[in-house]
């Protein structure tokens, strides 16, 4: 060391080095170029190719139907995830020794990962943004209008953001606990599995996981993404569905016409109170029955028939008003007139043209048609054409009518049976009554509060999720803190 | 194996079978207690106290010193506390807390999952402990065998039977440190590097461990200094100590001033070379360098500045060609001149190499360290480790031997220039020096505690440095 020249250093030690906020910049712009150099521009591509193929899986049945929209945001939050956790999984343990070596040049762990959590964002927005484009060019139809913004598809995507990036959040935790870029991908399915099977959407947990939920990013991800899809009314279909498949069984077997009546009279069973709401009948005016009276081949040979006893037009009248066996007929009502078949007579008898006939006699030669023509009741069926007879009418009160009769309630113990398909039973009912009256209830039974489309779940989700970005940011500001516990 | 206290019943008996032997079983009880004997006498072979094999979770790591796997030890205690917490309470806590009506089936399935994946890495851990107690007591791999289906025998055979030795006996550290008295101290130098390292510890499951002791020094300003010590000698964790990163008990003086009580400000004047390229592949060159120069130089120089150092730098160590091309493209040589480059940007005053030249051919080592001597000669100190020291020993003016002595403790064995150094170790070539200090089953000379005494005795007298 004799004739070396020793140029002393300068004490520049005094001097102020770059603080927390300008280093985020540094490493912000470091990562900007890596995103080029080192490959992370493949997350896009790779998100939009996931994005597909679950695109073309749920396309037909988001926001269709309830079993299909949940299953659908079962999908998308699990895209979310995945995205997410592959993003940030061995960002930080792969250069775990380049952070030790910058550490202990200056560097502040606080900036390098508040640099990650802005690059993060940027590629969770991107990846957002393809998976959302993605979706709806395989064909899954957003309805138009979201509660927040006028588009639907831009509200889900403030949520996918949100979800992809806590999940991102949590991996670049994961990746400051774990020193090498293997341990980290060992411990990832862990965490995929946990989050997926702890979601508490699609699995039925038992009680004492419940608080288990609380821990995971699906949890709160599924139910924004199910509540914004309006789940609650979406129709649920899937027995419906199982009964259209079962309609070629067959279905049969013996009964009473008193069960029959019995089952058709229980009205606290929702199933038949439904059926007995339902109206039927028809209205129709005289001059439409006339027709079609005319039009009937039995009306035709019943008018042929001959009358048995001799007797005039007013022993026919006086039978009907008088005779006991008559007296259903009599006093059957006729609907929307208010009256009694009896009244009606009654009150026919009071007509002129009516009371000239009455002593005319009815030999065993005359014939019903013979009888109809001395009423003129063609005449009198011109006469009152337009007026409107019957009426609309419940099933039920057809029912009660019909179980009121004598001869119907004398016929109780009478058995029959019948061989049929379940097709064929609904149809007496009516196909599209039975689907919507079991898609309608189902859904109320599968109503959850968590899925209501309402802003103010909505924004709680939100939060819930911007909470886990937060903490997980902290997280792994926290233990990368540590990554030399000597360190001062 | 089931939870006692979610079983509503609490019997003190079952509680014992269940932490000492696993099982209510006689059998399982008689092997229990012979192997608890075995261990006592194993424990007191090792030089550590016999009571320790009656204490669960503790024997499993006082076995593990035994076998010199003391890592391993520690995760099976951890994993055994578990296991015997998971016995003893189940999941009757997480009930409580959660609120969650969790049956004693459900309970009792979880125990049973948690205690099977806790059996398996307990198995994988003892076998690596008894891999450890193979080597220690000299014995054939067959012992393995016994010892995994039943460890009293083994225990037993090693515990009692005279024949069975311990190679080495575990250290009692607290009495070996009250043993040795701190020796000497350094003259503080106004410019150049003070060092008055009183020794370096870390706590490690409740045992102290003495990395380094009593190593003091004072080197001036440009000299350019080896570090020499074989392998776990503590080069790296003194580097690391007396750059302030991993503080040790000590005063560590630059140009005058404390490196550890300002080390905020002072952590710029110490450059740090790691042994591996701990740079990100996929930036350039050009950006390497300006994000290091953005960390490393004062706020208030300009950016015109900043990018002139970078381009004055890489010219100096001729990187100036490759600047735009990726670092992982760099060839070995270029890579550990851009590693080095990352650090002079500063200009440091202090400028510490870990192993420069790995994987350098004699050549491009030789250019290296040519380079670090014209930086040695702006008047920095350069501190650098390097295995391969006699090629380039011409361009050093010091070194500085650590060894390890028979506390496994890192020591001073030598502090001066190279001549000196030939003439205390009576040996010409560096590498000879190194053999001279490593331990014996280090395919060394074992003469560590002697040079370390003799370097002592020549401090006390102002000789040797």
């Amino acid at each position: 060391m004799s004739d070396k020249s020793i140029v002393k250093s300068r004490r520049r030690f005094r001097a102020r080095h770059r603080g927390r906020g300008a280093q985020v910049w540094i490493y912000l712009g470091k990562l900007l170029r890596m995103f080029v150099y080192q490959n992370d521009w493949k997350v896009l591509p790779m998100a939009a190719l996931i994005a597909g193929l679950v695109g073309m899986v749920i396309r037909k049945k988001m926001f269709l139907n309830m079993e299909g929209t949940i299953m659908g945001s079962f999908a998308l939050v699990c895209v979310a995830i995945w995205n997410g956790c592959f993003n940030s999984i061995q960002v930080i343990c792969r250069e775990r020794d380049v952070i030790k070596r910058e550490h202990r040049s200056g560097m502040h762990i606080s900036s390098y990962i508040f640099s990650h959590m802005l690059y993060q964002f940027l590629l969770c927005l991107m990846q957002t943004g393809v998976t959302m484009y993605v979706t709806k060019l395989t064909g899954v139809r957003y309805p138009a209008e979201g509660l927040f913004t006028p588009w639907l598809i831009v509200d889900l995507g403030i949520s996918m953001l949100l979800i992809t990036y806590a999940s991102d959040m949590l991996s670049l935790w994961v990746s400051t606990l774990a020193h090498t870029t293997t341990t980290a991908m060992t411990i990832m399915p862990f965490v995929l599995i946990f989050q997926l099977v702890f979601s508490g959407g699609m699995l039925t947990l038992p009680a004492w996981t419940e608080p288990l939920t609380h821990f995971t990013i699906s949890n709160p991800g599924l139910k924004v993404i199910a509540a914004q899809a309006d789940t609650n009314n979406r129709p649920f279909v899937t027995i419906s569905n199982m009964v259209d498949k079962m309609k070629d069984n067959e279905v049969g077997g013996t009964v009473t016409v008193g069960q029959v009546l019995d089952l058709l009279a229980d009205k606290d069973n929702p199933t038949v109170a439904e059926i007995r709401a339902m109206e039927i009948g028809k209205v129709f005016t005289v001059g439409e029955i006339r027709e079609m009276l005319e039009k009937s081949e039995t009306f035709q040979q019943l008018k042929a028939e001959h009358v048995l006893d001799d007797m005039d037009v007013g022993d026919i009248i006086d039978a009907i008003l008088e005779e006991d066996a008559l007296k259903p007929l009599r006093e059957y009502s006729i609907p929307k007139l208010n009256i009694t078949v009896g009244e009606a007579i009654a009150l026919l008898q009071g007509v002129d043209g009516v009371k000239d006939v009455a002593d005319t006699k009815i030999t065993r030669q005359t014939t019903v048609g013979d009888v109809l023509d001395m009423v003129d009741a063609a005449g009198i069926m011109e006469k009152y054409k337009d007026v409107e007879l019957g009426g609309v009418t419940t099933v039920g009160e057809a029912v009660d009518w019909l179980a009121g009769l004598d001869d119907v309630q004398a016929r109780r113990d009478k058995s029959f049976t019948f061989k049929t398909t379940l097709g064929r039973l609904i149809d007496l009912v009516g196909e599209k009554n039975v689907r919507s009256f079991l898609e309608e209830k189902a859904a109320a039974a599968s109503y959850k509060a968590d899925y209501e489309m309402r802003w103010d779940n909505i924004v709680e989700y939100w939060l819930h999720l911007l909470a886990f970005i937060l903490a997980f940011g902290l997280l792994s500001t926290i233990t990368l803190e540590f990554i030399d516990k000597d360190k001062r | 194996m089931e939870s006692l206290i979610l079983n509503g019943t609490f019997d003190l008996w079952d509680f014992i079978c269940d932490v000492y032997f696993g099982s209510k079983s006689w059998f399982y009880v008689i092997t229990g207690v012979l192997y608890m004997a075995g261990l006592w006498k194993m424990f007191e072979k090792s030089g550590l106290k016999g009571w320790w094999a009656l204490i669960p979770c503790a024997r499993e790591y006082q076995l593990s010193r035994c076998a010199g796997r003391e890592p391993e030890g520690r995760m099976l205690s951890v994993f055994t506390f578990i296991g015997i917490l998971t016995a003893t309470f189940g999941m009757a806590p997480y009930a409580a807390l959660t609120g969650t009506g969790m049956t004693k089936e459900v309970a009792g399935t979880l125990v049973l999952v948690i205690s099977f994946t806790l059996g398996i890495v307990a198995i994988i851990y003892n076998i690596r402990i008894a891999t450890g107690l193979i080597e220690v007591y000299g014995v054939k791999k067959r012992w393995m065998v016994l010892w995994i289906l039943m460890d009293a025998i083994p225990a037993m055979v090693w515990g009692f039977n005279p024949k069975y030795q311990p190679a080495w006996k575990v250290e009692d550290i607290k009495a070996e440190l009250e043993k040795l008295a701190h020796q000497g101290s350094a003259d503080v130098m106004d410019e150049g590097l003070t060092v008055n390292l009183r020794d370096r510890t870390v706590t490690e499951f409740f045992q102290k461990k003495v990395l380094l002791r009593d190593i003091h020094m004072a080197i001036p300003q440009g000299h350019m200094v080896l570090l020499l010590g074989g392998s776990g000698a503590g080069k790296t964790t003194y580097l690391n100590a007396i750059n302030g990163y991993e503080p040790a008990k000590a005063e560590v003086l630059l140009n005058g001033t404390n490196m550890y009580k300002q080390y905020k400000k002072m952590q710029y004047e110490v450059g740090f070379v790691p042994q591996s390229e701990m740079m990100r592949g996929k930036d350039t060159v050009y950006y390497t360098l300006l994000d290091a120069a953005k960390l490393r130089l004062p706020q208030d120089v300009s950016a015109a500045q900043r990018k002139a150092r970078v381009d004055e730098v890489m010219e100096i160590f001729g990187l100036t060609p490759v600047k735009n091309n990726l670092v992982e493209k760099l060839s070995g040589g270029q890579k550990k001149r851009l590693s080095i480059s990352m650090e002079f940007i500063s200009n440091p005053s202090l400028f510490i190499l870990d192993e420069p030249d790995s994987g350098l051919d004699g050549v491009m080592a030789r250019e290296l360290f040519v380079q670090l001597r014209k930086i040695a000669d702006t008047g920095k100190i350069v501190i650098v480790i390097t295995h391969t020291p006699d090629r380039v020993i011409d361009l050093f003016d010091d070194v500085i031997v650590l060894a390890k002595d028979s506390a496994r403790t890192g020591r001073l064995a030598f502090y001066g220039s190279i001549e000196d150094a030939r003439k205390f170790f009576g040996r010409d070539r560096m590498e000879q020096i190194v053999k001279s200090v490593n331990r014996v089953e280090e395919g060394g000379d074992g003469l560590a505690d002697e040079f370390v005494m003799k370097y002592a005795e020549a401090q006390k007298v102002g000789g040797a440095a």
